[in-house]
This record gives structure tokens, C-alpha cells and sequence, in this order.
């Protein structure tokens, strides 16, 4: 069944999360101080950078198989800012993308990576590129990429499906450090086996924040905790109300009436 | 640094714009419906010619414009667009509160395909971009003999032949090739289904060695979470395979004793163990999912897209 139109629970519910989120950030920009813990994963992206140019050898930043959506945003996102570790550290990122507004908008953050570390004349046209909007086809460029420029760092971050195997163990065979970070569960267990530091779940939305350590995305950290908080309560409550003979169990049932009319 | 006051400022000016945009966009959706029916002969043409003259004014015009200005371009169009797929999803397909309309319901929902259309236009463009530097990119490889310079002459061949025959099937797909049996169609269907499928299913086939190879690195009991893992992978892995289950196969059927089955162990690792954690993973994919889309919808990321704060 598709989903056309938000039903009330829907709207009242992303309304909420949504409220928190915006009021996070605001406070956080108000001047409140917000601790976020470690995630090794992107700690781990300014050694990648570091360990590359110390070899000699490039980069490489692969956005997935996303076309343009919240999740190709958010690696790009962190494809500029790697693109700027290399832009200061004097070295090449190639940036192999799948879809062509993708590439429109990555070819333009990179330019902008390069000129913002005061290096426009360091960026090279053809280290963005278009391979094709297929899925072997692409992998198959980017495992020859790979093995071809004998890159030293590899990072696999956006939406990955079948690919993801292929690329990270071409990357293994180079020698290179491997970061990678996906919403897509699927494809989690094949990067934590060959990679060096995979970043999981929401993770993946919160790197943004970490890396630049704005207060107004650290603020949306914090509200997507509180959220992810919030529907932890509703597991909770609705695997507690949800037991027959529970004293709140009525609750359970009449929602169940209300939104299924079951 | 912003103070909350002003935060509520801007938060008031970010809902007079979105009733205004509202009304605004559900003016134009209705103004350009008529733009889009179908059109044939001259006026076909003219509308091509129109609006190609239209793009090339509009992109000369952006081009011009300082850069400041462009953000706030890219910001009022993310904000309207946005809004739109907002409104259309979250207001309900059928009520009282579109009493306006004659039955009552959603006024944004017949635009859906129009908007579509428009995303089409704009990632044309971008297509054929995309497609220049990919020509150019091999271009280049093959102008300056670099190392492998044939597989670009490759990629030049196979993308000729795959952009006529495309072009050319669809035009005329039972035309005859000099004179012999064989037709346009064929000659496509043989580039597509004899060359690129099996390139393709070739590829797919080398993960088998790739996974065999990843698991044996992954199943090297270092540490505690390792050997977690190793349990898990053992039992999911034998209560899939005939071997497995023909271990515990003198175990009943049912009762007790049935759950240390091994396929029953399996079904239990993997739909109640892995799929806990797998659903929290969910939850928080879509938390930060949401977060994000609202930074991007709001002009509040930082660090990227929007670098300088307007």
C-alpha cells in the first residue's frame, strides 16, 4: 500500500519532532552549551586525509547511488569538507558520482572547497566526474579508479545498494583507509567487513554536525536525540499497553480503532 | 550571534512566507496548468523555441548576479519547492477546510505530475552536463595518450553505437541495414542484451568472491564483539543450509525442545535479535532524516550548502 497523504498520527507526529528539532537549534544558538560524544568514524576522516597526503597518493569520495536526495545532500555535505582537508593538505579528491544533478551540485562544492582554502587553481575539472547512471556500469568505473590513481583513502558515504562489496574491497586491495556511512542497512554489514571505520544509522546525519561543530547543527543533533528519545517512550509505552489484561491496554485499542478501524 | 528573540522574528517571518507561498503556489500551479497540455505543429515548436529563449534568459540572468543574491535565489526556491511536497502530503486528500473546491479536496495533489515534469526539465539539463564531461574526460585521456588512453576510445565507440541505435529505433526500429535482414532494433537489442546485461550480471557475480573474502576477515575472533558476531553469522548461517538442519534434525518438531533447532535458532537470531537493533536503526535513520530535510528545507545548515549565513 502507498502511503498518498499523511494521516493525523503522521502530521502530529513529525509536527512534534519537528517543533523539538527547531527548538534545539534555537537554544543552541541562543549560546547553550551542547556535548556531543565521539564517533570515531569521522574523527578518523582528518587521518584518512592526513595519511593520504602523506603517501602521496589521492583520494577518493564516492556519493553512492543516491539521485539527488537528503541523503546524497548529506554527502556532500562531507565531501566538502574532505574536499578542503585535501584543498589545505595539497592534495587530489576524486569525486566519481552516479547521477547528474549530483554531479552539477558536487562539482560545485568542490571548486568552492578549493577557492575557500585559497587554492582555486588547485582544483582539477576531471577529478569530479560523471560515470554513468548505472549501477555495474558506475561500480565498475570506480573499482577501476581505484586501483588505477592506487588511492590511498577511500570514503563510501550516501545510499549504497549491491555496489557497496565491490567498491570497499577494490579499496582493501589498494591498501587504502576506508571510511564509509550509510542510512542503508543492508549494505552496513558489508562495509563494517571491509572497512576501517563504518558509521551506521543516524550517525550518518549527524556528521555535518560533528565536523563543523556549528551550534546550529549541534542543536539539531541534540533535538534528533531527544526525538529518537520520544519514540523510544512510545515503544515503551505501546508494547506495555499493548499486553492484554494490562491496566492501560484500553488506550492500545482504541488507537488501534481510531487509526485502522480495527 | 542570534539572540531568541530574533530567532522568533525570523520564525514569524518563515510562516507569513509559507501562507503567502502557499497561496502563491497554488495560483501558479493553476495559471500554468493550461502551459502544459499537450501541443503539436507550429505551436509545438514555438512553445520549444519559447522556452528555450525563456532558460537561456533566466541562466544568463543568474549568471550575472552576484553570488549573494544567487544563495538567496537557491534558498527561496528550496524554501517554495519544498513547501509544496509539505503541503501536498500533509494536508489531507479530502476536506472541509478546501471548501472552496468543489469536492472538497487537495488542491496541490493534481499538480504532483506538472511539478514532476518540471524536475524532468531541470535534470535534462544537468544530463547533459553530466554528459559533456564525461565526453570530455575521455577526450582529454585520448588527446594526450595517457596510460589506457583505449579504454576511453572504448567508451567513445560504445557510447556512439548506444546513442544512434537508441536514437535511431525509436524513430524507425523496423529499418532495414544496407540492404540485409537485419534491423535497427535488432542491432540495439543485441548491444543492450548480449553486451551490456552480461557486463553487468559478470560483475554482479565477482561479489560472491568478494563476500567470501570479506567474511573471512570479518570472522577473525579478535575481540568480544567479534566473537558475537561469529556466533550469530554460525547459527544464521547453518539454519539456512541443508547441513544445519540435518544437525538438529532428531530435535522435535515442536514443543520445548523445538527451539534449539537450528533453523528455529536462525529465525530466532534474525527476526527477533537482529531485527530489535535493525528496527532502532530505522528510528534513527528517520529522526536524522527529518533533521536534515528541515535544515536543508529552513536554510540552516551550515558548513556546506549554505555557507554564509543571509
Amino acid at each position: 500500500m502507498t502511503l498518498e497523504h499523511a494521516n493525523l498520527l503522521h502530521v502530529g507526529f513529525v509536527a512534534v519532532i519537528s517543533a523539538i528539532i527547531l527548538y534545539t537549534i534555537l537554544s543552541a544558538r541562543a549560546g547553550r552549551k551542547l556535548f556531543i560524544r565521539r564517533i570515531p568514524g569521522l574523527s578518523a576522516i582528518d587521518e584518512a586525509v592526513g595519511r593520504a597526503t602523506e603517501m602521496g597518493r589521492p583520494m577518493l569520495f564516492s556519493t553512492g547511488l543516491s539521485t539527488i536526495d537528503i541523503d546524497s545532500l548529506q554527502a556532500l555535505a562531507i565531501a566538502q569538507y574532505v574536499a578542503r582537508l585535501a584543498a589545505r593538505y595539497g592534495n587530489r579528491l576524486i569525486v566519481p558520482v552516479v547521477d547528474p544533478v549530483v554531479f552539477a551540485i558536487a562539482e560545485q562544492l568542490v571548486r568552492e572547497a578549493y577557492a575557500s582554502e585559497g587554492k582555486p587553481e588547485a582544483f582539477r575539472a576531471d577529478d569530479v566526474r560523471f560515470l554513468s547512471d548505472q549501477q555495474f556500469a558506475y561500480a565498475a568505473g570506480v573499482m577501476g579508479l581505484i586501483n588505477r590513481e592506487r588511492v590511498a583513502s577511500t570514503f563510501f558515504f550516501g545510499y549504497f545498494y549491491a555496489e557497496s562489496l565491490l567498491l570497499s574491497e577494490t579499496g582493501q586491495e589498494v591498501g587504502a583507509i576506508q571510511i564509509a556511512g550509510t542510512p542503508a542497512t543492508t549494505q552496513v554489514p558489508f562495509f563494517l567487513a571491509s572497512c576501517d571505520y563504518t558509521i551506521i544509522g543516524d550517525e550518518f546525519y549527524a556528521a555535518s554536525a560533528y565536523l563543523t561543530r556549528e551550534p546550529t547543527l549541534l542543536g539539531s543533533l541534540v533535538g534528533q536525540d531527544v526525538g529518537k528519545g520520544l519514540l523510544l517512550l512510545m515503544v515503551v509505552l505501546g508494547t506495555v499497553t499493548a499486553v492484554p489484561g494490562m491496566p492501560l491496554h484500553f488506550i492500545s485499542k482504541w488507537l488501534a480503532r481510531w487509526l485502522f478501524g480495527g | 550571534m542570534m539572540r531568541t528573540r530574533q530567532w522568533a522574528i525570523v520564525l514569524g517571518i518563515y510562516i507569513v512566507a509559507g501562507l503567502v507561498g502557499a497561496v502563491a503556489l497554488w495560483w501558479l500551479t493553476h495559471a500554468l496548468t493550461p502551459i502544459f497540455r499537450p501541443l503539436k505543429g507550429a505551436n509545438l515548436w514555438a512553445a520549444v523555441g519559447g522556452s528555450v529563449a525563456f532558460w537561456i534568459g533566466l541562466m544568463a540572468l543568474l549568471h550575472r548576479m552576484p553570488a549573494s543574491v544567487k544563495k538567496r535565489v537557491a534558498v527561496v526556491v528550496t524554501f517554495v519547492s519544498g513547501l509544496f511536497y509539505v503541503l501536498e502530503f500533509y494536508l489531507p486528500k479530502k476536506s472541509g477546510i478546501f471548501f472552496w473546491r468543489t469536492h472538497h479536496t487537495n488542491p496541490f495533489s493534481p499538480m504532483l505530475d506538472t511539478v514532476g515534469v518540471a524536475t524532468l526539465v531541470i535534470t535534462g539539463f544537468t544530463l547533459l552536463l553530466a554528459t559533456f564531461n564525461l565526453c570530455l574526460v575521455h577526450g582529454k585521456n585520448i588527446a594526450a595518450r595517457r596510460t589506457g588512453y583505449y579504454n576511453s576510445v572504448a567508451f567513445y565507440l560504445a557510447f556512439f553505437a548506444m546513442a544512434t541505435f537508441g536514437l535511431w529505433q525509436n524513430h524507425a526500429p523496423t529499418s532495414k541495414l544496407f540492404a540485409s535482414k537485419v534491423t535497427v532494433a535488432q542491432v540495439y537489442g543485441y548491444l543492450f542484451n548480449s553486451t551490456y546485461v552480461p557486463l553487468g550480471s559478470t560483475l554482479f557475480s565477482v561479489l560472491a568472491f568478494y563476500m567470501a573474502t570479506a567474511a573471512f576477515r570479518a570472522f577473525r575472533v579478535r575481540t568480544a564483539e567479534a566473537g558475537f558476531m561469529m556466533v550469530a553469522a554460525f547459527i544464521c548461517m547453518m539454519g539456512q543450509v541443508p547441513l544445519g538442519m540435518w544437525l538438529t534434525h532428531t530435535l522435535p518438531l515442536h514443543g520445548p525442545l523445538s527451539h534449539l533447532r537450528m533453523e528455529s535458532m536462525a529465525n530466532w537470531v534474525l527476526g527477533v535479535f537482529s531485527m530489535a537493533g535493525l528496527r532502532a536503526v530505522t528510528f534513527g535513520i528517520f529522526v536524522g532524516a527529518l533533521a536534515m530535510s528541515l535544515r536543508i528545507w529552513l536554510n540552516l545548515e551550515r558548513g556546506a550548502f549554505f555557507e554564509q549565513e543571509l
